[in-house]
């Protein structure tokens, strides 16, 4: 299943600082990441990541640093910051409150549903 | 056989060529595309096939250069869900094209002002003085360009337009005595000081960093060759209408001379910083290749330069007016050297032109020292004049700065150094140049009392 262009949008930033909380990362790896936490269902493009990444630095969320890999090429290499980490939380609230309350609906329906089959 | 290297190399200058994208911006998109590139060969996929995937899957590079073209304007979420509005770059564009033909006129009316004061640039009496004042004309107009395109706030114009403003009074509160050397020196340093000062207005609040000054001298030596360009053309059509007017019995010379001139070249100035900025992309592919074209041309002229004048053993520095032509061709040396490094990828590793680049700087350096050892001799023999000291001053900047450049280059050849470190070595050096030109243009006249 696709899921929407609106909701990859919506949901960027606070993957990336979830992920750039655990350790800090490089582009493609996060990407991959994203990928993998969603079992292939969220594929980012990179013409998306990257300015979200940029934005974060401007904003003052992550830092980023130059380092060699074992490739042998110099990475940009992202690292939370304290204030990302205070977005974070703020991010996480938010998400929360979004998902605990299309629980409550969802499990509503469902009841319904239930009902209406037993009648 | 598939050049894999070659292949991705094309992609990154295709992405550059959108000019959207800042330098560290496309090093970012090619490791991130050698990354899927190695993943996929490690899959068992061929180097070409991996290539073409990798490729694929980072996007079309319109779309990616969109992408990043939003990350400097507006909040990134609007732009993803609304299209990006094309009508509305569109019209700053028409916007800014209105700027340039208005503010075209407005200079060359500004130096068509003069002559009702009797100020010509054609008699000998006033041309110095009109001279003097030639920056006025036109560089203000170019900084409130640039302030408009910014979106300055009005602190910075207030700072831009009164260094100008006070600069004008006091160039022509002070008086001037024959032979009026330091008049003539004020007329040679304030263009150069007030073209810093507008520097500042391009680079608007990224003026301290070295990004934005690196953006500026690549800009400075862009403006230089394509106003060149556009100035021979203009040349072309003065000349084209003087003969065709010739043959119907008119001369034209008047007209040529008084509009057509002033005019076309106060429209130069302003046509040539608008294309060097707006249309970046385009201008950024031309110009690194002229420098690379001419720099070894004028690294095997000055060393047979140098290896004659060591051979027959006569120092070029007898005369002053060729003591100022070796300044002259000291600061075209520097930037070549400069534009070299303001176009070059600060991390590829070291190529051909770095060492050509620290050939001609050494060459340059020896130079140098031959006509600092010159002017020291003719200030102790015949004692010290403005001229004198200001060719000196001039030297030693020059000398100080390309030995930094020498010296920071080696240390990057030894690997000691990043190629970081040389950019900022220049970007900071501007203040050196902004403080010495000042001094010439400003505090000269005062020391030597106005001779």
């Amino acid at each position: 299943m696709n899921v929407t262009k609106d909701l990859i949008a919506a949901s960027a930033i606070p993957f990336v600082l979830a992920i750039l909380k655990q350790e800090d990362s490089y582009g493609y790896a996060i990407i991959k990441m994203v990928k993998e936490l969603t079992g292939d269902e969220l594929v980012w493009s990179e013409g998306m990541l990257y300015p979200v990444l940029h934005r974060l630095e401007e904003k003052n969320l992550i830092e980023s640093y130059w380092q060699g890999s074992e490739t042998g090429r110099k990475r940009k290499y992202y690292r939370i910051k304290e204030e990302g980490v205070a977005e974070l939380e703020m991010q996480k609230k938010q998400w929360e409150i979004v998902h605990a309350a299309l629980s409550k609906t969802w499990l509503k329906f469902t009841k319904h549903k239930e009902e209406f089959i037993y009648v | 056989m598939f050049d894999l290297e070659a292949n991705v190399r094309s992609w990154s200058d295709h992405l550059r060529r959108r000019g959207n994208f800042k330098e560290a911006d496309i090093i970012e998109l090619e490791n991130h595309l050698q990354d899927e590139i190695d993943e996929l060969t490690k899959a068992g996929l061929s180097a070409e096939e991996a290539f073409l995937i990798s490729v694929k899957r980072m996007g079309n590079v319109n779309a990616i250069s969109q992408e990043f073209s939003k990350v400097n304007t507006e909040n990134l979420w609007k732009h993803l869900m609304v299209d990006a509005d094309q009508a509305l770059s569109f019209g700053t564009n028409r916007k800014y094209i209105a700027l340039v033909i208005v503010f075209s006129f407005l200079a060359g009316t500004a130096m068509k002002i003069p002559e009702l004061f009797g100020l010509s640039i054609n008699d000998s009496a006033t041309a110095l003085a009109y001279l003097k004042n030639l920056s006025f004309y036109i560089l203000p107009f170019i900084a409130a360009f640039f302030l408009i395109k910014h979106q300055s706030t009005a602190k910075m114009w207030a700072s831009i337009m009164g260094i100008f403003a006070l600069a004008g009074i006091l160039v022509n509160l002070y008086p001037s005595f024959a032979p009026n050397d330091t008049e003539l020196l004020t007329a040679i340093h304030l263009p150069l000081f007030l073209w810093l000062i507008t520097g500042v207005a391009y680079m608007g609040l990224e003026w301290k960093s070295s990004r934005g000054r690196m953006n500026f001298i690549r800009f400075t030596g862009e403006s230089v060759i394509y106003g060149t360009l556009i100035f021979c053309g203009l040349v072309v059509l003065a000349m084209f209408t003087q003969a065709i007017f010739f043959a119907i019995q008119l001369d034209a010379s008047w007209f040529i001379q008084n509009y057509l001139i002033v005019y076309g070249a106060a429209a130069t100035a302003m046509i040539t910083v608008y294309l060097v900025e707006t249309k970046k992309s385009v201008v950024e592919n031309f110009a690194p290749i002229l420098a690379k074209i001419f720099s070894p041309l004028f690294l095997i002229t000055m060393l047979i330069f140098l290896g004659v004048m060591i051979a027959t053993g006569t120092s070029p520095f007898v005369e002053r007016e060729y003591l100022i032509g070796f300044d002259l061709m000291l600061i075209l040396v520097l930037g070549l050297v400069l534009y070299v490094i303001s176009a070059r990828n600060p991390y590829d590793k070291n190529n051909l032109f770095d060492y050509m680049n620290l050939a001609l700087i050494v060459t340059a350096l020896i130079i140098d020292g031959v006509a600092l050892s010159a002017i020291l001799f003719r200030l102790s023999a015949y004692g010290i004049t403005p001229n004198k000291l200001a060719a000196l001053g001039e030297n030693l900047v020059l000398l100080v700065n390309l030995g930094g450049l020498a010296w920071l280059y080696i240390l990057f050849f030894l690997k000691k150094t990043d190629f970081i470190k040389i950019e900022k070595w220049q970007t900071s050096y501007l203040y050196v140049y902004a403080v010495w030109l000042g001094i010439v243009a400003f505090i000269f006249p005062l020391i030597f009392g106005f001779n």
